[in-house]
C-alpha cells in the first residue's frame, strides 16, 4: 500500500473501492455516520417509502459499501443516490453533522463519469446544464423566446390545439403555471453599477442567476430595488455565470468547476462587501465552492474567500439592518423554508423577521414548513413522481385563508406555482423580496387586490 | 443458514402476490442497507425484506413463512442497539414501516391506538394541540417506532417519574409465529396472567406486534429544568443521590461526564458547556405549577452543597429545548470524535456510581479505548459508550470485550446487564452474569409456548451453548418442537 499522504486517501483505506474516477466520496465524511438512524424521519423520501436504501443512512451505508468493494457503480446503486433530493434536511437532523448531501453529489459524480446520463434525464442534461445554463447570453434569448411565446398568440395557438398534450403531464403543468414574463432579464439590460437611495451602507456584488433572471427577472429587480433602499451600492458583473448548482446536483462536477472558477475571477476582481444571492440554491452551491475545488492548488483558498463574502439576500438584510418599509400590506402570507436556505445554510428566522417588518403583513405558521417540496433542482422533471407526492402534501399543508405563499428560491417557487394549477388554489407565489419591494414601492391594497385579479384571469384563460 | 435459490424464487413469488411487487425486496443490492440496525458489530444480509400493510398480510406472510420453516424476524425503524433488527443468518426481514398509521385517539379514555410503525414523537405531536403527549421518550424517539419500543420495552429521560414502555402499554394486537392472530389486554389490569407485561420488552422474539394501545397523558401544567456543571463527576453524581433522597421525584435526572460532553460540544446542537468540565446534571421537575419553583429551588440547593461550578434554571423554553436536543443526541454525536462506537446499557444502584466509574475508567486504559457515560442517573441506568476504530486492526474485538467487562463490573454491583436497550445479538453472552443455565433455560421454555419452533427472530437473547444444555437436560415444559 502506498503512503497516504502522496496518493488517494480514499483508495489507501479502501483498496478494494469501486470508485474509479477523482473526487470520490470522502471516507472522512462517511465515517461519521455512526448509523443510529435519527435521520430517518427527516428525509422526505423515506417518509414516502419507507426503504432504508431511500435513507440517509442508508444512502451513506451505499457509499460506504461502493468503497468496500461490497457494491458497484451500477444501476441498483443509482437509484437510491439518484432520487434523493439533495435537500439536506438530514443534516438538520444528523446529530454528528455528516455531510449526506456532499456525499451524495460525490457519488454522483462517479456516476456521471462512469455511465454518462442518458434517455429523458440525458436529453434535459444536454439542453438544460451543458447547452443552456452555462451561457448567459443563451438564458437570455430564452427568456425572450418565451416572453414572446406568451404573447404572440403561439401559447394560445398551441394550448388550442392541443399540441401542448405530446408533453409529459408535469411540462405540460409547469408550461400553464409559468409566469407571465413580463420582465426582460437583468444581467446585461440594466445598469452595472447602481448607487444607493440615500446614504451608503455597503458596497455588493449580485449574482443574477440563470433561472431567476430568465424567468424571475422581475425578483432581480426587486432585488437590486430594495438593496439600493438599504443603502447598498450594487454592482452586477456582467462576466458573472451560472453558479452550477445543478450540475453539482446531476454529478456533472467539471463543468461546475468550470462555471465556479469564472465566477471567482470575475466577483473577486473588486473589492466588494458581499457577493448577494437571492435564489436558495445557487447560495449553497455558492457557499460550498471551497468544498468542490477543494483539490484544486490554483483555486482552493480563492474559493473559500468567495464563499466566506456569499450571503443570502435576507439574511444580508437582517444582519445590516433593515430599514422598514413605510408601504402597507394587507396581506396573510405563510412562508416555506426553501431546503438550501433551512437546511443547508440555516436561514430560517431572518426572512421571517423581514416579512414582519413590512406593516399589516400577518405571518401565520405552514405546518412542517422545512419539508421539501420536490421541486430540488430539476428532480421535479426526472422524478415526476416523488416530486409530485411531496408537492401535493405541500399543498394540503397551506393554511387556509392566505393570499400569498412566500419563499425564497425560484426551484420551489416554480413548484408551487404547478401546485397552484393543479390543485386549483388562488394563493400567490411570491418571494420574500417581492414582498418587501412591493411595501417599498408603497403599492396599496387595491394594486396588489388588481394583481390578483389579473393572475386569476390570466390562469382561467389557461385551463 | 439462508435459502436456496430455488426456494427463495418461490418464496418471493408467494410474497409478492400477497403484499405486492413493490413491498419485496430480493437482490442483493436492495438488501445490503438492511445488513445491521442501530448497533453495528454484527451484520447480516438478509435474504428478503417484505413490507406489509395490515395484520392480515403480516399474518399471511408469516404463515407462509411458518409453514416452509423459513426463519424471519420483525425490525421498525432499526435504531435498536442491540442488534435485535439484524438478520444475523439471512432471515427473512418483515418490515412494519409502512404500518405507520395512528388509527384512533380516545381523549376521554386517555388512550391512542397505532400501528407498529408508527413513530414515537409523532404519538405526542399528534395529540399536543390538545394539550396530551405520550410519556416514553427515548432519544431516538424522532425515528424509533412504537412497535420496536414495545419490542424492547424502551425507557427514555422521563422514565424515571413516568415509568417505562411496559407502564403505558394496555392493549396489543399480535401475529404469534404460526401466524394467528391474537389480542390481548385492552381493559386495565385484566385477570390472569399478565401477558402485556410479558409480551413488552420480549425482542421480536414472541411474535409480531400489530398494533398498539397506549395510554396518553395530560401534559403537566409547568415544567422547569436546571443546569448544574460540576468540575468532578464525583460531586454530580453524589448530588444525584441527595436529590432522590431529599425526597424529590423529578421528572428526569440526566448526566454527562466529559468525553460525552466533548462530543455533543463538537456535535450539531452544542450548548456551549465549557470543555473542562468534569459533568453536567439536568434535572426537570414537572406538574401542577403552584409548588414547582419552590422543588426546583430545592434541587438548586441540594447542587450547590456538592462543590457545583454552576447552577441555573433554563431561561425561557427555548433554552430548555437546546439542552435537550444537545443530550438526546449524544450518543450519535459520537460520530465526531470517533469513527464507531458501542454503547453499553447497564442498571446500577445509584449509590454505586462513583465506584462503578472509577472502574469502567480502568477498563479503558486496561483496553486503551476512550470511553464516554451518558447516565439516566434518576434511575441508575448508565450508558458507557466505548468509542474505536473498525478500520484498525483489532480495534473492534478489543471493544467489544470492554463492553462486556463493563457489564460484569455492573453486575458484580448488583445491577444488571440492560436497562432499556435490550440483549439483542450484543449481550446474550453476558446474560451469564446474571442468570444460570436453568434460569435461561427456564426463560427459553416460555418462549417455546409461543415460539415453538423458534423461527420468530431466531439466536438473539440467549447464548447458544444454553440451548445444547436445554436440549441435553430438560424436557421442554409444555409444548415440544
Ligand atoms: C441515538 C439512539 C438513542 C437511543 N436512545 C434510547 C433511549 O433513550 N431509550 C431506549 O430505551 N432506547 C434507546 N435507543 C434504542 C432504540 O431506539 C430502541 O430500542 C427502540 O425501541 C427501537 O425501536 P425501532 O423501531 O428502531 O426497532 P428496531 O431496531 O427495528 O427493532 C428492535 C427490536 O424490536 C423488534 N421489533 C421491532 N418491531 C417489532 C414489532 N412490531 N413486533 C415485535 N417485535 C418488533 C425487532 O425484532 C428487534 O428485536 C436509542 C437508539 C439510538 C440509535
Ligand atoms: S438530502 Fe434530503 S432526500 Fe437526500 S437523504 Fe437527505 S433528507 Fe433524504
Ligand atoms: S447520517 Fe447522521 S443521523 Fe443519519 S444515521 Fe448517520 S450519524 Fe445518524
Amino acid at each position: 500500500m502506498s503512503d497516504p499522504s502522496h496518493g488517494n486517501l480514499e483508495k489507501y483505506l479502501y483498496p478494494k473501492s469501486n470508485y474509479k474516477w477523482e473526487d470520490a466520496p470522502d471516507p472522512a465524511k462517511f465515517s461519521e455516520c455512526v448509523h443510529c438512524g435519527m435521520c430517518l424521519e427527516a428525509c422526505p423520501t423515506y417518509q414516502q417509502t419507507g426503504l432504508e436504501a431511500h435513507s440517509p443512512r442508508g444512502r451513506v451505508y451505499l457509499i460506504k459499501s461502493v468503497a468496500e468493494g461490497k457494491l458497484t457503480l451500477n444501476d441498483f446503486f443509482a437509484d437510491p443516490v439518484n432520487t434523493c433530493l439533495d435537500c439536506r434536511a438530514c443534516e438538520t437532523a444528523c446529530p454528528a453533522g455528516v455531510q449526506v448531501g456532499a456525499l451524495v453529489e460525490e457519488a454522483r459524480g462517479q456516476l456521471y463519469k462512469e455511465d454518462p446520463p442518458a434517455g429523458l434525464r440525458g436529453v434535459l442534461h444536454k439542453i438544460f446544464l451543458r447547452g443552456l445554463f452555462p451561457y448567459a447570453s443563451r438564458m437570455r434569448k430564452l427568456s425572450l423566446l418565451t416572453r414572446w411565446y406568451q404573447r404572440s398568440g403561439v401559447r394560445f395557438i398551441a394550448r388550442k390545439t392541443g399540441l401542448l398534450r405530446i408533453l409529459p403531464k408535469h411540462l405540460q403543468e409547469m408550461e400553464q403555471a409559468l409566469p407571465n414574463l413580463t420582465t426582460k432579464p437583468v444581467l446585461g439590460r440594466i445598469h452595472e453599477r447602481l448607487a444607493p437611495f440615500g446614504l451608503k451602507r455597503a458596497k455588493v456584488a449580485m449574482l443574477t442567476g440563470c433561472v431567476m433572471d430568465a424567468v424571475f427577472a422581475d425578483i432581480n429587480e426587486a432585488t437590486v430595488n430594495v438593496l439600493r433602499h438599504n443603502g447598498c451600492e450594487v454592482w452586477i458583473p456582467p462576466s458573472q455565470s451560472c453558479c452550477g448548482a445543478l450540475h453539482v446536483h446531476a454529478g456533472d462536477r467539471d463543468t461546475a468547476k468550470q462555471l465556479a472558477k469564472q465566477n471567482i475571477d470575475t466577483f473577486l476582481s473588486d473589492d466588494i462587501d458581499a457577493i448577494i444571492i437571492n435564489a436558495a440554491g445557487c447560495g449553497s452551491t455558492l457557499k460550498e465552492y471551497g468544498e468542490l475545488l477543494k483539490s484544486d492548488p490554483e483555486y482552493a483558498d480563492k474559493a473559500h474567500l468567495f464563499a466566506e463574502k456569499t450571503v443570502d439576500v435576507s439574511s444580508f438584510l437582517d444582519r445590516l439592518g433593515l430599514i422598514p418599509p413605510k408601504g402597507r400590506l394587507e396581506l396573510t402570507v405563510t412562508y416555506h423554508d426553501a431546503c438550501h436556505l433551512a437546511h443547508a445554510q440555516g436561514i430560517r428566522v431572518e426572512p421571517r423577521r423581514l416579512l414582519e417588518a413590512v406593516p399589516g403583513v400577518q405571518l401565520v405558521p405552514l405546518p412542517d414548513s422545512d419539508r421539501c417540496c420536490g421541486s430540488a433542482g430539476i428532480y421535479n422533471l426526472t422524478h415526476p413522481e416523488m416530486a409530485g407526492e411531496l408537492l401535493d402534501r405541500k399543498m394540503n399543508d397551506i393554511p387556509d385563508g392566505c393570499d400569498a405563499v412566500v419563499m425564497g428560491n425560484p426551484g420551489c417557487m416554480m413548484q408551487f406555482m404547478v401546485g397552484v394549477v393543479r390543485h386549483n388554489r388562488n394563493e400567490q407565489i411570491m418571494h420574500t423580496i417581492q414582498l418587501l419591494d412591493l411595501a417599498y414601492r408603497g403599492e396599496e391594497t387595491s394594486t396588489e387586490a388588481e394583481r390578483a385579479e389579473h393572475s386569476k384571469a390570466s390562469r382561467s384563460q389557461a385551463s | 443458514m439462508g435459502m436456496d435459490s430455488q426456494t427463495k424464487a418461490l418464496i418471493v413469488g408467494r410474497l409478492e402476490q400477497m403484499v405486492g411487487p413493490r413491498a419485496v425486496l430480493h437482490r442483493y443490492e436492495d438488501l445490503v442497507a438492511y445488513e445491521c440496525d442501530g448497533y453495528t458489530i454484527h451484520k447480516g444480509v438478509p435474504s428478503i425484506v417484505v413490507f406489509p400493510k395490515s395484520t392480515q398480510e403480516v399474518s399471511d406472510v408469516v404463515r407462509l413463512l411458518h409453514q416452509n420453516r423459513i426463519p424471519y424476524l420483525p425490525r421498525g425503524a432499526g435504531t435498536g442497539l442491540s442488534g435485535g433488527a439484524t438478520a444475523l443468518n439471512g432471515e427473512v426481514v418483515i418490515s412494519l414501516v409502512r404500518m405507520n398509521k395512528l388509527l384512533d385517539v380516545d381523549y376521554a379514555n386517555r388512550k391512542a391506538v397505532v400501528q407498529p410503525g408508527f413513530v414515537n414523537l409523532k404519538l405526542s405531536n399528534s395529540i399536543a394541540s390538545k394539550g396530551y403527549y405520550y410519556a416514553p421518550d427515548p432519544s431516538s424517539q424522532a425515528a424509533c417506532t412504537i412497535g420496536g419500543n414495545v419490542a424492547e420495552n424502551a425507557g427514555g429521560a422521563h422514565c424515571l417519574k413516568y415509568g417505562v414502555t411496559t407502564n403505558h402499554v394496555i392493549g396489543l394486537e399480535l401475529v404469534l409465529p404460526d401466524g394467528e392472530i391474537v389480542r390481548i389486554g385492552g381493559v386495565p389490569d385484566a385477570p390472569g396472567y399478565d401477558l402485556l407485561g410479558f409480551l413488552t420488552g420480549s425482542e421480536g422474539t414472541m411474535g409480531i406486534v400489530t398494533e398498539i394501545t397506549v395510554r396518553i397523558l395530560r401534559k403537566p401544567q409547568g415544567v422547569l429544568t436546571v443546569l448544574a456543571l460540576y468540575d468532578e463527576v464525583n460531586d454530580a453524581s453524589q448530588a444525584v443521590s441527595d436529590i432522590i433522597s431529599a425526597g424529590i421525584v423529578p421528572a428526569a435526572l440526566e448526566m454527562m461526564d466529559r468525553t460525552a460532553i466533548e462530543a455533543v460540544e463538537s456535535g450539531n446542537y452544542p450548548v456551549g458547556y465549557p470543555s473542562d468540565l468534569g459533568a453536567v446534571l439536568i434535572v426537570e421537575v414537572d406538574g401542577i405549577a403552584a409548588g414547582l419553583q419552590e422543588q426546583i429551588e430545592r434541587v438548586m440547593e441540594v447542587c450547590r452543597k456538592h462543590r457545583v461550578r454552576e447552577v441555573r434554571q433554563s431561561r425561557d423554553p427555548q433554552e430548555r429545548t437546546r439542552w435537550w436536543a444537545n443530550r438526546k443526541t449524544a450518543f450519535g454525536a459520537m460520530g465526531t470524535i470517533s469513527p464507531d462506537y458501542m454503547v453499553q446499557d447497564g442498571v446500577i444502584p445509584r449509590s454505586k456510581l462513583p465506584e462503578v466509574l472509577a472502574r469502567i475508567g480502568e477498563v479503558s486504559s486496561k483496553y486503551g479505548l476512550r470511553i464516554a457515560n451518558v447516565f439516566h442517573a434518576g434511575d441508575g441506568n448508565l450508558h458507557p459508550l466505548i468509542l474505536y476504530n473498525s478500520m484498525e486492526d483489532g480495534e473492534k474485538e478489543r471493544a467489544v470485550r470492554a463492553g462486556s467487562e463493563v457489564l460484569k463490573v455492573c453486575a458484580d454491583v448488583g445491577g444488571s446487564i440492560t436497562g432499556e436497550h435490550g440483549v439483542g445479538i450484543e449481550k446474550m453472552e453476558d446474560m451469564r452474569f446474571i442468570f444460570t443455565e436453568e434460569e435461561m433455560n427456564a426463560q427459553m421454555q416460555v418462549r417455546d409456548v409461543f415460539n415453538p419452533d423458534n423461527l420468530c427472530n431466531p439466536g438473539k437473547v440467549f447464548p447458544k451453548p444454553a440451548r445444547c444444555v436445554e436440549l441435553k437436560r430438560s424436557a421442554p415444559l409444555i409444548h415440544s418442537s
